[in-house]
C-alpha cells in the first residue's frame, strides 16, 4: 500500500546518496548506498543508477580532478550531481518534461540537493563523521531515510513531487530573504540581539531574528545562517506553524492547502521503508533506530505558553513534561548548540546556546530561557511593534511593472512576490529560465578559470518569443534578473527600465553607464 | 574642648564615616574681624557681609567666595543699626535705625536723608531693595508693605503703593524675590508677595500646618521656623513643626501653594542650606546634616546623616579632618571653632557665619562621597548631571563611574539606563546651549559693580551659573505634575507674560528638564537688562558623544579582555540612545566599533550594522571597512558600496583600478566625470593584464576623454608599448 503511493509520488525522480569509499569490492556494492529514493526500487535498479553515476564521476575526474561532472543530459533524463562531502555524492535523476525539454533548471536542482544536505548536517553533523562513528552505515541510513523523505514531502503537490522548474526561475533556493529596516528599528534589533546574548550568560551564543519569513538579524556565519534560516522558514515561523504547510517560504503560500493527504501517504511509506532498512540492519544496530529524530517531521512544533517553541520530535525530558531541546551543529566549528526558539507575534527569535556551557541539561536551559524572557521580553515587544509598523505586507517588495530577482553574493536574495511572478506568460518564464542557465554557465566558467577576480560584469538583454524583455545583469557579485512584459520594442526602453530599477532599489549597483 | 583632647577622640568619632563627609567647609574661612565692629549683617541681594563700626561700614564680597577678599569701607553716620542693605545698583546704603526710622546714604556724595514712619502705631519690621519695576525699596511694617521709590536728588522717598495687612513677622530672600508675611494668633497664616523685575504678584493666603500637643496648646510659629529656598528654579518654603518634629515643605505656584510632604527632624534646632540645588537640612543639635535632592518628588535623603567636615587645615594643626562636635584650637587666634555651635548662623543659601569668631565658611558638597554611597548608578548619574557648580570635576566623576560600571560587566540593560541618562542630559544641554555659551549671570557682582574681577575667576568653585529669574509654577492645579504640564503649555503660548519672576540668589538655569529649560530661556531674557552676562568655561557636566568615545569606550576597550561583544552591546545601546535624542555621532565611534568586531571576526554582525546604517556611512567608516576587508572580502564589498553611495568618486575609481577592474572604473569615471585619477594607473593596470585590446581601449578612452592626452609622453610611451605588443603578436 505504502509502496504504491511512493511509486506514484516519485514518478520520474530518483535521488541517491552514495559513498565512493565504501563497497569497492565486488559483491559489497550495496554497502556504498546510503540512501535511495524511491526506496522500494529493486537493489539491482538502484545499483545500476549508482553504477552509472560512479562511472561518470570517475571518467570526468580524469579531466577535472577537482570538479567532476555536474550534470548529464540524456535524452529523457537529466542527472544532477552534487558532491556533498568529499567522496559522498548526491545524484538526482529527473525525467525531462515533454513540453519543455530544455527547461529543467539544473542549478535549482543542485541547490535542492545542497539544501537537504546542509539541513541534515545542521541536525546530525556531517555524514562522514556519522560514518566514522558507526562504520556499518546502518546509523546514517536510518537517519537519512526519514530525513530526506520528510524533506521531499514539502515538494508534494497532490501526489506528485513538484521539483523546481522553469516556473521558479525568479527565486533562488539556498539564500536568505532579508527584511529591509530603517536605522532606528535596526538599532532596536541590535540592542535586542545584544541583550539576548548577554542574558544567556555565555559569550559564544548566536542568534537569528526573523520577522514573518524574513531575516532581520544574524550573528551566525553565512552558511549556518542559511541552513538555520531555511529550517526556520520551513518549520518555525508563525506561518510554518499555523499552516503546518510545506512551502519553503511565505512566497509559496498558494500551495499550502492541498498537501495533507499526500503527506500522510509519504510518511506511511517512510515507515514502511524504514522497515526495509531496519530489517537489513537489524543485526548491526538495533538501538539506534528508535532514537532517530525527524527534525523535518511536519506539525511537530508548537508555541508553548511561555512563548518558546517546543517540539516533541526530540522526546520529552525524563520526569518532567518539558520537551527536549534540539541540538544543532555549527558547520564551521562543528560546535553543538542548543536551539531555543521564541516567538512573539510575527517575530521569531532563535538563540543558539553552546551545549558545553550548560551543565545540567534541560534544567540549566530553562534557566537561560527564563533569563532571556525576563531581560528581553520588553525589547522583543518593542522590536515587533517597530517592525510591524514598517512592514509593507506580503507584497512589500513588489515593484509594479517589474518581475525581478536580485541575488547578492549567492547568499541573500529578493524577488517579486510569487503571486506576481505567476502572472507572467509561460514564454517569458521559459526564456528567463534559459537565460539563467546561461548566466550560471558563464559564472562557472569564469570562476573556474584562473582569474583572480571572478566578479566580472555581465549584461544580457533578450527579447522573448512573446515580445517580453528578459534581462540579466551581474556586477561585483550581485545579480539582477528581470522580466519586462508589455514593454516597448526598444532595447533602450529595457535598458532604461533596468537603470531606473537599479537606481531606485539597488542604490545604483547595476547602473553601468 | 581643646585640640589635644579631641585628637584622641577623633578616631572614635570618625570610625563610622572614615573621615569622609558629603559636605564640608574649606579652611581658611573669610575673617570679618575688625576692631570696633558692632555685629555682622548679611545682605543677600548683593551677597555682601557687612560689619558696621561707629562711623563706617565694612563690606566683604562673598561671591566669589575667597577668604582673602579685602573689605571695602563706606562712611555712615553714627547710630544704632538694626539691619543694613546696599541698594541693588550699589550706589546707596540703607540702614534700619529703629522701629520708626530708616536712613539712606549715597556712597559717592555721602549725601544722606532719613525716612520716618508716618504713624506712631506702626513700626518697621524690616526692609529690602527690589528690582521690581514700580519701586526701589520695600518696607515691611506691622501694618503691611510700603512700596517706595528712593530719590537722592529730592532727598526723599515716595510712596508708590501700600499693601495693608497686619504683619507679625516676615521672611524674605532675594533669590526668590518672595516675601512671606505672617499674621494671626499663631502666626501661621501667611501671605506672599513676589516682587520681581516682571512685576508684583500676590500669592493666595495660606495656612501652615501645625500639630498640637493637646487641645488647648496653640504653638506659635516664629520667623526662624520658616525658610524660603530656591531649588532648580522652583521656590519652596520649609516650615518647622516642633510638635510633630517634621519639616513641612510647600511649593509656590502663581496662584496656589501646594504642600509637598515632610522631612523628618532629629533636632529641635534646624537650619537649611542650598548648595548646587541640593538641600542640606542641618540637624543642629544632632550635629549632622542630611542631604536631599528634591528634583523629583522624592523625599528620600541622598545620603546618610553625616556631620560637616573641615578640610584644608594646615598639617601643623591637626593631621586629620576635624569632625563635628570636635573643637579646634587655632594658634593664630585664641578661640575655638565649634561645629554646629550656638554661634553658627546659616546664611542663604550656602554660607555659615560663626558669629563668635567672626568667620564665614562656605559649604561645599563632596560629590565623590555622595555618589560612592549610592549603589544605583543610573540615578546617581542623573543626580550628578544636575550638578553645575563644579562642572568639570563632576564630569570627570561621571566618566569614571561609567567606565567602572562597564568594566564591572554589569547587565546591559542597567548600563543602557546609565547611558540614557548621560545622553539625554547632553541633549538638553545642547538644546539650551548651556555647554557652549550659557550666560552666567551674577547678580551680586553686577550690582556692586566689580565686573573687572569676574573674568579672572577660576571656574572651579565660582562658576555659578545663570541666575535667572526663577519663576513659580503658575497653575491652579493641585498636583505638581499636572501644573507642570499646564505650565509648559502656557509658556509656549504666551512666553514670559505669565512668568512670575523671582530671582534666585544662587539658583541656576536648569537644563535637565524641559520644563525648567523653558523657564530658563525666558528668564535669561528677562534678566538681561539688569544683570551682567558672562561666558563661563564649563557650566554643565554633560558628556558629549565625543567624550563618551575618548573617555569611556576607548579606555574600556583597552582594558576589556576577551570577546568585545559586551562592549559592542554597550555601544549599540549608546547609538540607540543618541538616535532617539537625535544627536549626531562622529564617525570615530563607528570606526572603533568596526575594529572591535573585526578583531573577533564578527563579520556577520558587522555587515548587518553597515547594511542597516546603524554605523552610518562616512568616508572614515568606508576606509576602515576597506582595511578590515583584507580579512573578509564581504567586508571589502561593503566598503566599495559605501564609497559609491557616498559619491566619493575619486576613491571609488582608484579602488576599482587597484582591484584590476579598470574597465569598470573607466565606465564609472566617464559617467561621473572623474578626472582626478591619473591615466597612468589605468594604463598600468591594462598593461598588467597583458591584453593588448584592453590596453588599446584604455588608451583610446583617454585620448577621447582628456583633451590633449595624445601629446603627453604617457600616451607616447603606451602607444609604443601597444605597437610592440601587436607586432609581437603578428610575428
Amino acid at each position: 500500500m505504502g509502496m504504491a503511493s511512493v511509486n506514484t509520488a516519485s514518478e520520474g525522480m530518483q535521488l541517491c546518496i552514495f559513498d565512493l569509499r565504501r563497497g569497492q569490492q565486488e559483491g559489497q556494492e550495496l554497502d556504498k548506498i546510503l540512501f535511495f529514493f524511491p526506496a522500494d526500487l529493486p537493489f539491482a535498479t538502484q545499483l545500476s543508477v549508482i553504477g552509472l553515476s560512479e562511472g561518470l564521476i570517475t571518467f570526468t575526474r580524469i579531466f577535472s580532478p577537482d570538479a567532476a561532472c555536474e550534470v548529464i543530459e540524456a535524452e529523457r533524463h537529466s542527472h544532477v550531481f552534487f558532491e556533498a562531502e568529499s567522496d559522498i555524492w548526491m545524484v538526482m535523476v529527473v525525467e525531462k518534461s515533454k513540453e519543455s525539454k530544455a527547461a529543467c533548471q539544473v542549478d535549482a536542482l543542485r541547490k535542492v540537493l545542497k539544501e537537504v544536505h546542509s539541513l541534515f548536517v545542521l541536525f546530525h553533523g556531517t555524514m562522514r563523521s556519522m560514518l566514522e562513528k558507526e562504520t556499518s552505515g546502518g546509523l546514517i541510513r536510518s537517519h537519512l531515510y526519514p530525513f530526506i523523505t520528510d524533506y521531499l514531502s514539502d515538494f508534494l503537490i497532490g501526489k506528485k513531487l513538484q521539483l523546481p522548474s522553469f516556473h521558479d526561475c525568479l527565486m533562488e533556493r539556498g539564500t536568505v530573504q532579508m527584511l529591509t529596516v530603517g536605522r532606528e528599528a535596526a538599532i532596536e534589533v541590535q540592542s535586542l540581539v545584544k541583550v539576548l546574548e548577554c542574558s544567556a550568560g555565555t559569550t559564544s551564543c548566536y542568534s537569528l531574528v526573523l520577522f514573518q519569513d524574513l531575516l532581520v538579524s544574524t550573528t551566525l556565519s553565512p552558511d549556518d545562517t542559511i541552513s538555520l534560516f531555511t529550517y526556520a522558514v520551513l518549520r518555525l515561523t508563525p506561518h510554518a506553524l499555523s499552516s503546518g504547510a510545506t512551502s519553503w517560504s511565505y512566497l509559496q503560500r498558494t500551495n499550502a492547502g492541498s498537501q495533507v493527504p499526500a503527506l500522510s501517504t509519504i510518511t506511511n511509506s517512510g515507515s514502511v521503508s524504514d522497515n526495509i532498512y531496519r530489517s537489513r540492519d537489524t543485526s548491526l544496530d538495533q538501538d539506534n533506530n528508535c532514537q532517530v529524530k525527524r527534525p523535518l517531521h511536519h506539525n511537530r512544533w508548537f508555541r508553548g505558553n511561555d512563548g518558546f517553541l517546543a517540539s516533541d520530535i526530540w522526546g520529552a525530558d525524563n520526569g518532567s513534561q518539558t520537551s527536549v531541546t534540539p541540538i544543532v551543529y555549527l558547520q564551521l566549528t562543528e560546535e553543538r548548540m542548543y536551539l531555543c526558539a521564541y516567538q512573539y507575534k510575527s517575530l521569531t527569535i532563535i538563540l543558539l546556546v553552546p551545549v558545553s556551557s550548560i551543565l545540567n541539561g534541560e534544567q540549566g536551559l530553562s534557566l537561560v530561557k527564563q533569563q532571556v524572557f525576563e531581560n528581553a521580553s520588553l525589547k522583543m515587544l518593542r522590536v515587533e511593534e517597530k517592525l510591524s509598523k514598517g512592514w509593507g505586507g506580503e507584497n512589500a517588495y513588489h515593484v509594479s511593472g517589474y518581475r525581478y530577482l536580485l541575488v547578492d553574493d549567492e547568499r541573500v536574495s529578493r524577488a517579486s512576490p510569487p503571486a506576481k511572478v505567476m502572472t507572467l506568460a509561460k514564454d517569458s518564464l521559459l526564456a528567463m529560465s534559459k537565460l539563467r542557465e546561461e548566466v550560471n554557465l558563464e559564472k562557472r566558467a569564469k570562476c573556474s578559470s584562473s582569474e583572480v577576480n571572478c566578479d566580472k560584469e555581465l549584461e544580457i538583454c533578450v527579447r522573448a518569443k512573446n515580445g517580453a524583455w528578459v534581462i540579466a545583469r551581474t556586477s561585483r557579485g550581485k545579480e539582477l534578473y528581470m522580466v519586462l512584459e508589455k514593454a516597448s520594442e526598444m532595447l533602450l526602453y529595457a535598458s532604461d527600465a533596468v537603470e531606473k530599477f537599479s537606481n531606485r532599489y539597488c542604490s545604483g549597483v547595476f547602473s553601468l553607464d | 574642648m581643646s585640640a589635644n583632647a579631641s585628637s584622641s577622640q577623633l578616631t572614635v568619632g570618625l570610625s563610622g564615616s572614615g573621615g569622609l563627609s558629603h559636605a564640608y567647609v574649606q579652611y581658611p574661612p573669610l575673617k570679618c574681624n575688625l576692631p570696633g565692629s558692632r555685629g555682622l549683617y548679611y545682605d543677600d541681594a548683593n551677597k555682601l557681609l557687612l560689619s558696621p563700626t561707629s562711623d563706617q561700614v565694612f563690606s566683604w564680597k562673598t561671591v566669589p567666595f575667597s577668604p582673602h577678599v579685602a573689605a571695602t569701607a563706606d562712611y555712615i553716620n553714627e547710630g544704632p543699626v538694626l539691619s543694613i542693605r546696599y541698594s541693588l545698583d550699589a550706589k546707596s546704603i540703607a540702614v534700619h535705625r529703629s522701629n520708626q526710622e530708616i536712613q539712606f546714604f549715597q556712597r559717592e556724595t555721602r549725601e544722606t536723608f532719613t525716612h520716618m514712619c508716618k504713624s506712631e502705631s506702626e513700626s518697621i519690621l524690616g526692609f529690602f531693595w527690589t528690582d521690581c519695576p514700580v519701586c526701589d525699596l520695600v518696607v515691611v511694617k506691622t501694618s503691611g508693605l510700603d512700596l517706595l521709590t528712593v530719590s537722592f536728588t529730592s532727598k526723599s522717598v515716595n510712596l508708590v503703593e501700600t499693601k495693608k495687612l497686619s504683619v507679625n513677622w516676615y521672611v524674605y530672600t532675594h533669590g526668590s524675590r518672595l516675601v512671606l508675611l505672617a499674621s494671626g494668633m499663631q502666626c501661621k497664616t501667611l501671605t506672599g508677595f513676589q516682587l520681581s523685575s516682571v512685576g508684583i504678584v500676590r500669592l493666595p493666603r495660606f495656612e501652615m500646618v501645625m500639630a498640637k500637643s493637646d487641645a488647648n496648646s496653640k504653638p506659635v510659629l516664629a520667623a526662624e521656623d520658616v525658610f524660603i529656598i530656591t531649588v532648580y528654579g522652583r521656590i519652596y518654603c520649609l516650615q518647622i513643626d516642633r510638635v510633630a518634629m517634621q519639616l513641612h515643605s510647600y511649593r509656590f505656584y502663581r496662584d496656589a501653594v501646594v504642600q509637598q510632604g515632610s522631612l523628618p527632624m532629629f533636632s529641635s534646632k534646624i537650619s537649611v542650606s542650598v548648595v548646587d540645588n541640593v538641600l542640606l537640612v542641618h540637624q543642629v543639635d544632632a550635629r549632622v546634616s542630611i542631604l536631599y535632592d528634591i528634583f523629583e518628588d522624592s523625599r528620600a535623603p541622598i545620603s546618610a546623616p553625616l556631620p560637616l567636615l573641615l578640610r584644608g587645615l594646615p598639617q601643623s594643626h591637626t593631621g586629620r579632618p576635624v569632625n563635628a562636635g570636635e573643637s579646634l584650637d587655632r594658634n593664630s587666634s585664641n578661640h575655638e571653632l565649634m561645629f554646629y555651635g550656638d554661634d553658627w548662623t546659616f546664611l542663604v543659601p550656602d554660607l555659615i557665619c560663626d558669629v563668635a569668631s567672626k568667620s564665614v565658611w562656605k559649604i561645599h558638597l563632596d560629590l565623590e562621597v555622595i555618589s560612592s554611597s549610592s549603589s544605583e548608578v543610573p540615578s546617581n548619574l542623573e543626580f550628578l548631571q544636575r550638578r553645575k557648580l563644579e562642572a568639570s570635576k563632576t564630569k570627570q566623576l561621571c566618566l569614571a563611574i561609567t567606565r567602572a560600571f562597564i568594566l564591572e560587566r554589569r547587565p546591559v540593560t542597567m548600563v543602557s539606563k546609565a547611558i540614557d541618562v548621560l545622553v539625554s542630559s547632553y541633549s538638553h544641554s545642547v538644546k539650551t546651549c548651556s555647554n557652549l555659551k550659557e550666560t552666567k549671570v551674577d547678580e551680586a557682582s553686577a550690582s556692586v559693580g566689580t565686573n573687572a574681577s569676574n573674568s579672572s575667576r577660576s571656574a572651579k568653585d565660582e562658576s555659578r551659573v545663570g541666575v535667572g529669574d526663577k519663576s513659580f509654577n503658575l497653575s491652579a492645579s493641585d498636583s505638581d505634575d499636572q501644573s507642570r504640564e499646564i505650565d509648559s503649555r502656557d509658556l509656549q503660548k504666551s512666553g514670559k507674560e505669565n512668568l512670575l519672576g523671582a530671582e534666585s540668589s544662587r539658583g541656576e538655569v536648569q537644563s535637565s528638564s524641559l520644563y525648567t529649560q523653558q523657564l530658563g530661556l525666558g528668564n535669561n531674557q528677562l534678566n538681561a537688562n539688569n544683570s551682567e552676562r558672562q561666558d563661563s568655561q564649563l557650566t554643565s557636566p554633560a558628556i558629549s558623544p565625543d567624550e563618551m568615545y575618548s573617555c569611556v569606550f576607548v579606555p574600556v576597550g583597552e582594558k576589556i579582555v576577551g570577546d568585545p561583544s559586551y562592549l559592542v552591546a554597550i555601544i549599540v545601546e549608546f547609538l540607540r540612545s543618541t538616535n532617539s535624542e537625535k544627536i549626531k555621532v562622529r564617525p570615530n565611534i563607528y570606526v572603533f566599533t568596526i575594529q572591535l568586531l573585526v578583531r573577533y571576526e564578527r563579520f556577520a554582525e558587522l555587515s548587518l550594522l553597515i547594511i542597516n546604517k546603524v554605523l552610518e556611512p562616512s568616508k572614515e567608516v568606508a576606509m576602515q571597512l576597506l582595511e578590515s576587508g583584507h580579512q573578509n572580502p564581504q567586508t571589502r564589498k561593503l566598503a566599495f558600496d559605501m564609497l559609491r553611495q557616498l559619491s566619493l568618486h575619486h576613491d571609488y575609481v582608484t579602488l576599482l583600478v587597484q582591484d584590476g577592474c579598470y574597465l569598470e572604473a573607466l565606465r564609472y569615471a566617464r559617467k561621473h566625470k572623474v578626472t582626478s585619477v591619473r591615466p597612468s594607473l589605468f594604463l598600468e593596470a591594462a598593461l598588467a593584464s597583458k591584453d593588448s585590446q584592453h590596453l588599446a581601449a584604455v588608451l583610446r578612452f583617454f585620448s577621447d576623454f582628456i583633451a590633449g592626452f595624445r601629446n603627453t609622453p604617457e600616451y607616447q610611451d603606451y602607444f609604443r608599448i601597444l605597437n610592440e605588443m601587436n607586432t609581437g603578436l603578428a610575428v
